[in-house]
């Protein structure tokens, strides 16, 4: 109960932040918008400006929570219950965003494999969350942490697909997918891109998890 | 430029005494200081720090009789020659503490003396370089700041704190918004945590301690912001707590709180 609850209230503070959440929306909108006349382009952009949208929200909603946490644990809750909601909500949020985008693309674009171009939005999504939480376990402040995502989604951009630079960031999967949903081509793109994006999101929950194991670890005392 | 005598019934007044027992408090203490055959201002310092003092004190449950002292219960923390250090440097060493059911204890100490450490460590939060700590499972701790989500409501506090100790939404709720009022504060149903003042702020916090009915309460410094009403409010919850059976550990800098406390740990200069 203790993790749908912390999902619940994680889910309404991302809600109450309109700010934040106007431009987590419109993030990929503007990838998206620029290279709008060529389909793949526009949609392995759009799907990367998803994931790094999501992952740059959950860090914030990390950090923001690093006051709350041990006090949750000492009254009681398991550190996989307070991560675990988080993570359930933040890819709830990137779910849904990925899902509002699809149908921009379905309206707007001519893709080929419309059924994979919603798997490679929803990969980013699912991906994004455990990587935005690793991230802030590993870079405790919200400036560092933001940097870490640009270079991690700017490599992803600039790097070769084929090359091992590129399989060794986290939304290979994203552009793997991409590719067959945009171009065609064989189905085994789809099935390296979600082996990629699973290996991924256990390297990073469990990641993330370890760590925060680590931090929000208990001193445990005998009784008087 | 008013005597002391009208300076320290104005403050009473201002403090909410009735005027007439303001009046009488005021000739009293005159009366007393002429005993001395010292202005009263020598005897008792300014008027209006002396003012709250008295106003404090009068407030507090027992001022009228003698404290009730209740057998103390059993041991609930128990610290025996605690250190901490941070590579080189040593924070604080050979600590000894033993609090039982019933009773209060307060830290005091300079800035730096590592004070907020040491109950840090009581928690469980910190661990120590040396020396043994024995506490009750169940703990209730209030940080000196921080501590809450600020987009969330007092509620949705008292929820996700609830959730956190096995308790159903519903009844953390109620608990919160009882435990709430206990300290005059009844939150609102939209107001957030960042739109509150720091003083209110300080009563969620220390109603989320509390919320699991813990057996041991850690305060670091819980009255921050608190206005004078509220900070004699909070030190009768104290000794409600007490008298409940429950230990008290309170960081505090302040010296008239230490008269109310049955144990005082002083961490000394750093």
């Amino acid at each position: 109960m203790t993790t749908l609850v912390v999902a619940g209230l994680s889910t309404r503070e991302v809600g109450r932040r309109w700010a934040a959440l106007a431009l987590v929306i419109a993030l990929p909108f503007w990838f998206y918008l620029v290279r709008r006349d060529a389909t793949g382009q526009s949609m392995r952009m759009l799907a990367l400006g998803i994931g790094w949208a999501i992952s740059t929200l959950t860090l914030f909603v990390v950090n923001a929570s690093r006051g709350v946490d041990p006090r949750l644990r000492l009254t009681g809750a398991p550190v996989i219950s307070i991560i675990g909601g988080r993570l359930l909500a933040m890819t709830g949020v990137g779910v849904a965003l990925a899902g509002g985008y699809w149908i921009l693309t379905w309206l707007d674009q001519d893709v080929l494999h419309l059924g994979a171009a919603a798997l490679m939005m929803l990969v980013s999504a699912v991906v994004a969350a455990p990587l935005g939480s690793l991230i802030g376990a590993l870079l405790p402040r919200e400036l560092e942490g933001a940097l870490a995502l640009l270079s991690v989604v700017a490599v992803q951009m600039l790097a070769d697909p084929a090359g091992l630079t590129a399989k060794l960031m986290p939304f290979w999967s994203v552009r793997e997918i991409g590719t067959y949903a945009v171009d065609g081509g064989s189905f085994d793109m789809v099935w390296h891109g979600l082996a990629h994006a699973g290996v991924t999101w256990l390297i990073c929950a469990g990641g993330t998890l370890a760590l925060f194991q680590w931090r929000l670890r208990l001193a445990r005392y005998p009784e008087p | 430029m008013t005597d002391w005598p009208s300076a320290f019934e104005a403050e009473l007044l201002r403090l909410g005494v009735q005027p007439a027992r303001a009046r009488r408090l005021a000739d009293e203490t005159s009366l007393q200081a002429a005993e001395t055959a010292d202005a009263p201002g020598e005897v008792f310092g300014p008027a209006h720090l002396y003012a709250r003092h008295l106003v404090a004190e009068l407030s507090a449950p027992g001022a009228a009789s003698p404290r009730t002292k209740f057998e103390p219960g059993p041991i609930l923390l128990s610290l025996t020659g605690v250190s901490k250090r941070y590579r080189r440097q040593t924070v604080f060493t050979g600590v000894d503490l033993t609090v039982r059911g019933g009773e209060v204890a307060a830290i005091v100490g300079a800035n730096g003396c590592g004070k907020s450490t040491l109950l840090r460590i009581c928690a469980g939060l910190t661990r120590p370089s040396g020396g043994t700590v024995k506490r009750t499972r169940r703990v209730g701790f209030v940080p000196q700041d921080g501590g809450t989500a600020g987009w969330l409501t007092a509620e949705e506090h008292f929820t996700l704190f609830g959730a956190a100790a096995g308790m159903v939404p519903g009844r953390a709720r109620s608990t919160g918004v009882h435990l709430a009022t206990r300290l005059a504060w009844r939150p609102g149903r939209q107001q957030r945590a960042q739109q509150m003042s720091g003083g209110t702020r300080q009563k969620l916090n220390l109603v989320l301690g509390e919320l699991h009915a813990p057996d041991l309460l850690l305060l670091d410094e819980p009255y921050q912001g608190f206005d004078q009403g509220t900070y004699v409010d909070f030190w009768q919850q104290v000794f409600a707590w007490r008298d409940a059976g429950r230990a008290i550990v309170v960081v505090t800098h302040l010296l008239h709180d230490l008269q109310n406390v049955d144990h005082v740990l002083d961490l000394g200069e750093r």
